[in-house]
């Protein structure tokens, strides 16, 4: 089913960008991690093999989502859909605990976390339910449908509790309702019931940990040593990175544990602290770059499907990169949302790459029947 | 593969959402490199010295407090080394489960464990909070082998004061202790850091900027919970405070500690060179010992030092007011000769007592001392012939001359919070009461140095050098020399207070009295008789309490009289010179003993024979009747 002649329509400018991003990732893991010993030597930390190995399995599902034609895996969505269902559902009957959650399966060596590829599963589906029914989004009971398709992972994910993650399924929703023609009527509509319920919500579905990481995102002095602690370490190292950075494996605060799980949440801050404010520019340049040329491949989608599919994808990706920069500068309120391509974390990295591979899919396609 | 293409209408649509999103998208990475921006650029200089604080420590290196050493160059004070355990309260995950544990391993009381951290629970949390100071070895080998469980508890190596044991001159060197909120405001002790030892009291408080030294500081790098990371960066060694040379003589000073010893008494004595006002030796008891405080003092010894009824932390010598008694007499006699009310040869007759203002003052010799001239009225201490003499001079020419020789002022000795007696006069009573008017029949009791008189110790020991130098009155003082870093550089002595115009034949006749005292045939201080030094002296007898108020009260030992010694050596040249004060001594004979064996010690130092052994209290002699038995009827009478 690969032919030959769609080798030379690959987005090859677009695959660099995510890969190159995908290199500065590891360079800051690497970084971050790296183990000194006593005698002053040091090698790399196990972190950094795993990212690496990562990315080998990443570019190896990038491949295989870019060589399957999407509408084949569009009209199998249902089926993948299901099967995701059925492993959140197996993640909370028998998944592996760690800090507080259950979020993974146990796969031997490494662990799987099923719920970073809900954005892809979910994005098929709802792509193909919205390419084919003609409609669009225009229909509220076509919506109502979608909101279903939404709301089972959303709930199985937010149990686990992973809420950074399963608010990642939001955007992806959204934006491919929107590209479907959603009326932006509704959209407005939806803003203002958000705001009116947030103090409900705020009441009701809000848990204390959650609380207080809004109340303190408010007023991180007040909690200094406590949940405004990582917000007030995140904006000193971004600013103590000054212009040019403080050079490679010599930032002060990601290298003594000022800031806590930087290899993670907070990668881009510790890339802020070392390569500094030109770093930072080159880096949110790429992303950038990423963003809207895989916005190009949905407008010259050859199909619906295509256009909502890339549209999804990249609108979960847009907002996990927006947020967790945000974050990282200590300016959105400290949560467990990864930074996609350069964040530590296998399957995240394996579920990005193979979405990726699914725009590069879309567009390498533009010309195909 | 079925598929639905995208109509022309589809297209138009989904391209201007996609523009839409797009610019959306672009807006707010252009939000995010302004915030960037803002940090990174804007507001660097703030971010980089916080981060700066984060993994930079600055540890202080106490600097050793100057060592104190006496007139001949033997250490009085020095340091050593001890162990504080300190709380680093970032290291620690439970505070309240640490000081438990280390309440229980070190034996100490948890509630002052947790008091000492809420005090200082506004200091950063990465500066240690000295927790126990002066730390046993037990209780140090008791947290190392519990340090799994006693996260941020660190032991840290100190100087610490190191004091010549028990209590000798304590009230001289007075004590160290972290410095306290009080004085932290204050500008001389700007640039202090809070938890830093400063002196407290006597030398130590009044010298201390001299004596403090500099701390160091070494910089080291620490991760984020507060493990130090490789080599020290950066190293500053503490410098040790100055080297201070006291005029304290340690043998005087400790012969004066004897005496005391084998009597009994607590009191005062303080002992001068009368030609510049060194302090030889300066005691007050009881005292305390200063080693208690120089690795913080622990609450119940402080509890018990301030409740204590004596009263350990009060400096007697500089802060008890007393009254002078007999030893008040030469300034009366002085004042008569110098007003020219009386001449060495004018004669009273005693005949045990005399009406004075139709009230009868009756002298302590109930015989009477028949007819006396000035020096054996000294002598013999009689009082009828006091009263005669004050009696013609009235209380301000009394007040006048007392004043000049320093009684009733202080003296500006070099130590913290001294007191002044009280001399009084007219304009004094003017002011001061509530009868204002002064009646001319209490002149006759100041005349004995009784009404309202009262004199430290220390000023009547600046009179008496002030009569025995020929009226210089001297500032006693007790710094000799200070370490400039190579050398012990001399400190000139203060100034004197006043130079007293006065005859030298006039005051010749009092010194005469005073030698008469002790080496007279009738005199009240024989046994301070000291072959070949000419020792002068006047003794004194300080009352408690009213012979009359005495009947009513139920008599205790705390009513009994005060004893005074008053004396200088030789009556030529005079080289020394002092005052021993024995609280509720009874005789003033008592206080001779003291003084002789200060004397003879001295004297035996001088000329480089064996010192003599400290005395026991066989050897005082001591005279312990209670004269309550006395008749109480008339108006008191002293010797």
């Amino acid at each position: 089913m690969f032919e030959r002649r769609l080798y030379f329509h690959i987005d090859w400018l677009l695959l660099g960008a995510v890969l190159l991003l995908a290199a500065i990732g590891l360079s800051m893991i690497y970084s971050t991690t790296y183990v000194t010993l006593p005698d002053g030597t040091g090698h790399a930390g196990p972190r950094f093999w795993v990212q690496l190995y990562a990315v080998g399995l990443g570019a190896f599902a990038l491949a295989l989502f870019l060589a399957v034609d999407y509408r084949f895996l569009a009209e199998h969505s249902l089926f993948l859909y299901g099967a995701l269902v059925l492993l959140l559902v197996y993640v909370l009957a028998a998944g592996v605990r760690a800090g507080g959650s259950q979020r993974w399966i146990s796969l031997g060596h490494f662990n799987l976390q099923p719920s970073e590829f809900g954005r892809l599963a979910l994005a098929l589906i709802l792509a193909m339910y919205f390419g084919e029914n003609r409609r669009g989004a225009r229909n509220y009971g076509d919506l109502v449908i979608a909101g279903l398709f939404f709301v089972v992972p959303f709930l199985l994910i937010a149990k686990q509790p992973d809420l950074g993650t399963a608010v990642t399924l939001v955007p992806v929703c959204f934006g491919i309702a929107y590209l479907a023609g959603l009326r932006l009527r509704l959209i407005a509509i939806v803003a203002v019931v958000a705001v009116l319920l947030a103090p409900v919500a705020w009441k009701v579905a809000l848990k204390d940990y959650q609380k207080l990481r809004v109340e303190t995102f408010l007023d991180p002095e007040k909690d200094a040593r406590g949940a405004g602690y990582q917000q007030i370490q995140a904006r000193i190292t971004v600013g103590s990175g000054g212009l040019k950075g403080k050079g490679f494996m010599k930032g002060t605060q990601g290298q003594y544990k000022f800031l806590p799980v930087a290899e993670n949440d907070f990668i881009f801050s510790v890339l802020a602290e070392e390569q500094g404010f030109i770093g930072v520019l080159v880096t949110l340049g790429l992303y950038l770059f990423v963003i809207l040329r895989s916005l190009e491949a949905a407008r010259v989608a050859k199909d619906r499907i295509g256009a909502y599919l890339v549209g999804g994808i990249i609108s979960g990706f847009t907002f996990q990169v927006i947020y967790n920069v945000t974050m990282s500068a200590g300016l959105a309120p400290v949560k467990g949302l990864t930074l996609p391509l350069m964040s530590y974390g296998g399957s995240s990295m394996i579920a990005t790459l193979a979405a990726f591979g699914l725009i590069l899919n879309v567009k390498m396609r533009r010309f195909t029947n | 593969m079925s598929s639905t293409p995208l109509m022309p209408d589809d297209r138009r649509s989904l391209t201007a959402r996609l523009t839409g999103m797009q610019y959306i998208v672009a807006s707010l990475f252009a939000a995010l490199a302004i915030g960037f921006w803002i940090f990174q650029v804007a507001q660097h200089e703030k971010f980089r010295e916080m981060a700066e604080e984060n993994h930079l420590r600055r540890l202080p290196l106490p600097a050793p407090r100057g060592v104190l050493i006496d007139r001949n160059g033997k250490v009085l004070v020095d340091n050593r080394d001890s162990f504080n355990i300190a709380l680093i309260r970032e290291q620690s995950h439970n505070v309240e489960q640490t000081l438990h544990i280390l309440a229980l391993a070190t034996n100490t009381d948890e509630a002052q464990l947790r008091e000492t951290v809420d005090r200082h629970r506004r200091d950063p949390p990465y500066r240690p909070i000295v927790l126990i100071e002066n730390a046993s070895s037990e209780q140090y080998i008791a947290v190392w082998a519990r340090r799994w469980e006693l996260p941020g508890i660190v032991p840290q190596q100190v100087p610490s004061r190191k004091y010549p044991g028990s209590d000798l001159a304590a009230h001289v060197f007075g004590y160290v202790g972290e410095i306290r909120e009080d004085q932290l405001q204050r500008t001389e002790y700007s640039g202090i850091e809070p938890g830093s030892i400063v002196g407290q009291a006597g030398i130590e408080l009044a010298y201390n900027k001299v004596l403090m030294g500099t701390d160091g500081t070494r910089m080291v790098v620490v991760n984020s919970v507060g493990r130090e990371i490789g080599q020290p960066i950066g190293e500053e060694l503490p410098k040790e405070g100055r080297r201070l040379q006291l005029t304290i003589d340690a043998d005087v000073q400790q012969a004066a500690e004897d005496g005391f010893a084998a009597t009994g008494f607590n009191g005062a004595a303080v002992v001068l060179d009368p030609r510049n006002g060194e302090v030889l030796a300066f005691t007050s008891l009881p005292a305390y010992d200063p080693n208690a405080f120089a690795g913080g003092i622990d609450r119940a010894t402080w509890n018990g030092l301030n409740t204590d009824e004596l009263r350990p932390l009060s400096n007697r010598a500089l802060q008890g007011k007393y009254s002078p008694g007999s030893t008040f007499k030469m300034a009366v006699g002085l004042a008569g000769l110098e007003e020219g009310v009386i001449t060495p040869d004018f004669h009273v007759f005693c005949g045990g007592g005399q009406t004075f203002y139709g009230r009868f003052f009756k002298c302590w010799q109930k015989g009477g001392h028949g007819s006396v001239d000035l020096r054996h009225a000294i002598e013999q201490s009689c009082d009828v012939f006091f009263y005669t003499v004050g009696n013609m001079l009235g209380v301000d020419r009394i007040n006048k001359w007392a004043t000049l020789f320093g009684l009733g002022v202080k003296s500006g000795i070099d130590l913290p919070n001294e007191l002044q007696g009280l001399v009084p006069s007219t304009e004094w009573k003017a002011q001061n009461t509530k009868e204002k008017k002064w009646y001319a029949g209490e002149t006759i009791s100041v005349a004995i140095g009784q009404g309202q008189v009262s004199v430290t110790p220390i000023s009547l020991a600046v009179y008496t050098a002030t009569l025995a130098n020929g009226g210089t009155r001297v500032t006693p003082h007790l710094v000799k020399a200070v370490d400039d870093g190579q050398e012990l550089r001399p400190v000139p002595p203060p100034p004197p207070q006043s130079q007293v115009d006065v005859s030298h034949e006039k005051l010749q006749a009092i010194r005469d009295g005073m030698w008469l005292v002790v080496n007279g045939e009738h005199g009240t201080a024989r046994r301070a008789k000291i072959d070949g030094k000419d020792v002068c002296g006047k003794t004194g007898t300080a009352q408690v309490i009213s012979n009359q108020g005495r009947t009513s009260a139920r008599t205790t030992k705390n009513l009994r009289d005060h004893g005074w010694f008053t004396f200088f050596a030789p009556r030529d040249n005079p080289e020394i010179a002092g005052v021993v004060f024995l609280e509720h001594g009874i005789h003033s004979a008592n206080a001779a003993s003291v003084a002789k064996h200060i004397l003879e010690t001295y004297f035996a130092k001088k000329e480089g024979r064996p010192l003599p052994p400290a005395p026991t209290r066989d050897d005082m002699h001591l005279d312990l009747r209670d004269p309550f038995a006395r008749s109480t009827a008339g108006v008191e009478g002293n010797n």
